[in-house]
C-alpha cells in the first residue's frame, strides 16, 4: 500500500469512528502526499458508507451516525477550503430536499440531506415546514434532478400529494422520492412518487433506482 | 389457602392500604387498581371468565382481566387508541381539544361510545409536560400541537442546568390531563379501563431541546443531560402518582427513544433506563398497570422489561431481537401482554376491510392463549377515516373469538 493509500484508509476509518482530529490530520497528510481531491472525497464518503448500512440495527445508533456525519461534513468542508473550486468526485446531480408544510420534525431530513451531500449530490436544503409553492419554485430554479420530501406526521403528509402533482406539471423530468415515519411504499406510490426510502440505510439505493427507472422511461418515450 | 391469603392481606399494613383503595374505588364506581388485587383472585377470576366466555359474552372488564392473566377470553379485547381523531366527533378544534379538559373528555367519551373497545388509552400530544416546564408550543388548527423548535427552551448545553422542578399544582396542561382522567374514570365506571399517559423523561427533554441536538448531547455531554433528566423525572413521578390517584387502572409511559429510532440500546440504558425505572416504581406503588408505549422501529423489549417490568407493551414494529410475530409471541408472550400493532399508514389509507384482514392475521399470530390486546401501534391518525377505527373493534369481535366461531 502506498503512503497516500494508507492515509486515505486512515481518513476513511476516522470518519467511521467519528474521530475529528485524526480525520483532519489524515486529510491534510493525504493531500500533502499527493492524493487527488476525488480520492480524498471518496475516502470520506466511504467512511460514512461503512456505517450507513449498519443503521436501524443493534450495530450502530442514530446518535453515533449523527456524529459521524459531523466528522464527514467537517472533512468535506476542510477539503473545500484547501482545494477551492476542485469538485472532482462529486456527482453531477442537484437535489432539493425539505419537510412538508406544518411539520416541524427535521432530524430525519437532516440525516438524509447529509447522506446525499456526502455522496456528492448538490443539495438544496429548504428546511422544515416548507410550502408547496416553495418546493415547486425551488425545483424549477435549481433545475433539480431529484426532489426528496419528508413527513413525520400523518396529519401533514397529505401535503406531499399536492406537491408531487404540481411538480409533475412544472418540472416533469424531476424524480420524486419520499420518506417519513407514517409513510410506506404503497402510500408513496399512491401519492405519485417515483420512489420511497424507509431510512438512511436505503435512501441512496432507492434514489438511484428511481432515477434509473425514470431515465429508462424517458428513453422509451423518445 | 385462599382464606389464609385474605387474612395475610388484612394483616399487612401496606396491603390493608391496598384493600382500602380497592374498597374506595368500588364505592366510587370504577375499577380498582389492578395490582392491589391479590394475584390468586385475579387468576381465579380469569379462569372463571375464560370458561364462562365459551358460553356467554363477558363484560369489558372481565375480558381485559382474562387476557391480562394470559387466559383466553370470549374474544380478543381492543383499544382503537382514537385520541385526536375524536375531536371530529364533537366538532372541537384541535387547540380546544388539547387545552380544554371538558372538550377533550367529551370527545373521548364520544369515541368510546361510538367506536367501542375495552380500554381508553388517551394519547395526548407529546408537548404536555414540556409546555409546563416553559417550552413554547404551537397549536395548529387541524394538526397535533408541537414545540416551537425555532425557540427551544434549551438553546445551549449550559441551559440543561437551568431546568428547575415545577409545582404540579400550577402546571396547567398536566392539570388538564388529570381532569380528563378524572372525568373519564367516573364516566366509564366499570365499563372498561382508562389509562393515564406520561411522556418519558428523555422525550420531554427532546421537546425542549430538539431530538437531533439532544442525541448529540447524549454522547458529548451526558452528565448535563442526566442532570436535567433527574429534575424532570422528579416532576414526572408526582405527575404519574397524581394520575393514579384519579382512579385510572394503568399509566402509559412513552419511551420512544428506547428503539432504533432513538438511542442505541446501551446508551438508552445509561441515559434513560434508571429514570424509567423510578417512574414505573411510582406507578406500581399505586397499584396501577405499567403500559409501555413505543412506536419506534426495533424497540428494546428486553431492556424495557428489565427497567420497568411493564404489564403491557404497546408497539408499532417488531422488537430488535425478533424477526416475526410468532417469534415475538414465543419470546415475550409470557412476560408481558402484547398490545398492537396495526400500521398507521394502513389506518390512514387502507379500506376498512383491509384493516380487518390485517387485524385477523395479527390475532391469529398473537392472540392465542390471551396476553394480547388488538390496537394500533401508535395513536390512531388524527385525520384518518374513523370507519377504520370501527373496523378494528369489529375485527376483534369477529376474528378474535378464541373458542371457535370465526377463528
Amino acid at each position: 500500500m502506498t503512503e497516500s493509500n494508507a492515509l486515505l484508509k486512515k481518513l476513511e476509518t476516522a470518519v467511521s469512528e467519528h474521530r475529528d482530529e485524526v480525520m483532519a490530520d489524515a486529510l491534510d497528510a493525504a493531500l500533502d502526499a499527493g492524493a487527488p481531491s476525488a480520492d480524498v472525497r471518496h475516502a470520506i464518503m466511504q467512511g460514512l458508507e461503512n456505517v450507513r448500512h449498519r443503521l436501524m440495527s443493534n450495530d450502530f445508533s442514530i446518535p453515533d451516525f449523527l456524529i459521524c456525519i459531523d466528522t464527514a461534513t467537517g472533512g468535506l468542508d476542510r477539503l473545500s477550503s484547501l482545494r477551492k473550486d476542485d469538485r472532482a468526485g462529486e456527482e453531477d446531480i442537484s437535489l432539493v430536499i425539505g419537510v412538508v408544510e406544518g411539520d416541524p420534525h427535521d432530524m430525519g431530513k437532516n440525516i438524509i440531506a447529509a447522506v446525499y451531500r456526502t455522496r456528492g449530490y448538490h443539495v438544496f436544503d429548504l428546511g422544515r415546514e416548507v410550502s408547496k409553492d416553495t418546493f415547486v419554485r425551488s425545483v424549477q430554479e435549481t433545475g433539480a434532478k431529484v426532489l426528496a420530501l419528508s413527513a413525520m406526521m400523518s396529519t401533514t403528509m397529505t401535503g406531499m400529494r399536492d406537491i408531487i402533482q404540481e411538480v409533475r406539471v412544472k418540472s416533469p423530468d424531476t424524480v420524486v422520492i419520499v420518506g417519513g415515519a407514517p409513510m410506506d411504499e404503497k402510500l408513496a406510490a399512491s401519492y405519485g412518487a417515483d420512489g420511497y426510502a424507509e431510512s438512511a440505510v436505503n435512501v441512496l439505493e432507492e434514489t438511484e433506482a428511481a432515477v434509473k427507472k425514470c431515465s429508462s422511461e424517458v428513453l422509451r418515450n423518445l | 389457602m385462599e382464606i389464609n391469603s385474605c387474612v395475610n392481606i388484612m394483616n399487612s399494613e401496606k396491603e390493608s392500604g391496598s384493600l382500602g383503595r380497592i374498597i374506595k374505588s368500588v364505592l366510587e364506581g370504577h375499577a380498582p387498581p389492578p395490582d392491589f388485587i391479590p394475584e390468586w383472585l385475579l387468576d381465579d377470576a380469569a379462569r372463571f371468565s375464560s370458561i364462562r366466555g365459551r358460553f356467554s359474552r363477558l363484560t369489558n372488564l372481565e375480558r381485559l382481566v382474562t387476557v391480562l392473566r394470559h387466559k383466553n377470553p370470549d374474544y380478543v379485547p381492543c383499544s382503537p387508541m382514537v385520541f385526536g381523531a375524536c375531536r371530529r366527533l364533537t366538532g372541537a378544534s384541535y387547540p380546544d381539544f388539547a387545552l380544554e379538559p371538558d372538550a377533550t373528555a367529551k370527545s373521548l367519551l364520544a369515541g368510546f361510545e361510538l367506536i367501542g373497545g375495552e380500554a381508553i388509552v388517551p394519547m395526548p400530544d407529546l408537548s404536555v409536560e414540556a409546555a409546563d416546564f416553559g417550552q413554547k408550543i404551537i397549536y395548529p388548527e387541524n394538526s397535533t400541537p408541537h414545540p416551537d423548535y425555532t425557540d427551544p427552551l434549551i438553546k445551549d448545553v449550559r441551559d440543561y442546568g437551568k431546568i428547575e422542578k415545577i409545582d404540579l399544582r400550577g402546571a396547567q396542561r398536566m392539570q388538564s390531563t388529570l381532569k380528563v382522567n378524572h372525568i373519564l374514570v367516573n364516566e366509564i365506571g366499570f365499563g372498561g379501563i382508562v389509562s393515564g399517559f406520561c411522556f418519558g423523561p428523555l422525550g420531554v427533554l427532546s421537546m425542549m431541546r430538539g431530538a437531533e441536538r439532544l442525541f448529540r448531547d447524549c454522547i458529548h455531554h451526558p452528565s448535563d443531560v442526566l442532570a436535567a433528566l433527574d429534575v424532570i423525572t422528579e416532576v414526572l413521578i408526582e405527575y404519574v402518582e397524581a394520575q393514579c390517584d384519579t382512579g385510572v387502572s394503568a399509566v402509559t409511559l412513552d419511551t420512544l427513544f428506547a428503539s432504533w429510532n432513538g438511542l442505541g440500546k446501551k446508551l438508552w440504558e445509561k441515559i434513560e433506563g434508571e429514570f424509567t425505572s423510578k417512574l414505573a416504581n411510582a406507578i406500581r406503588r399505586k397499584g396501577c398497570i405499567i403500559v409501555v408505549h413505543n412506536c419506534g422501529d426495533g424497540i428494546y423489549f428486553d431492556s424495557q422489561i428489565h427497567f420497568m417490568e411493564p404489564g403491557i407493551i404497546n408497539f408499532a414494529h417488531l422488537p430488535d431481537d425478533c424477526s416475526s410475530r410468532k417469534e415475538l409471541k414465543r419470546r415475550y408472550g409470557d412476560q408481558v401482554v402484547l398490545m398492537g400493532y396495526i400500521d398507521t399508514s394502513l389506518l390512514s389509507y387502507g379500506t376498512p376491510y383491509e384493516v380487518m384482514q390485517e387485524c385477523r392475521m395479527q390475532i391469529e399470530d398473537l392472540g392465542e392463549g390471551g396476553g394480547f390486546i388488538l390496537a394500533p401501534g401508535c395513536e390512531f391518525p388524527p385525520n384518518g377515516p374513523l370507519e377504520n377505527a370501527v373496523a378494528i373493534v369489529k375485527a376483534a369481535q369477529l376474528y378474535g373469538q378464541t373458542h371457535g366461531g370465526k377463528r
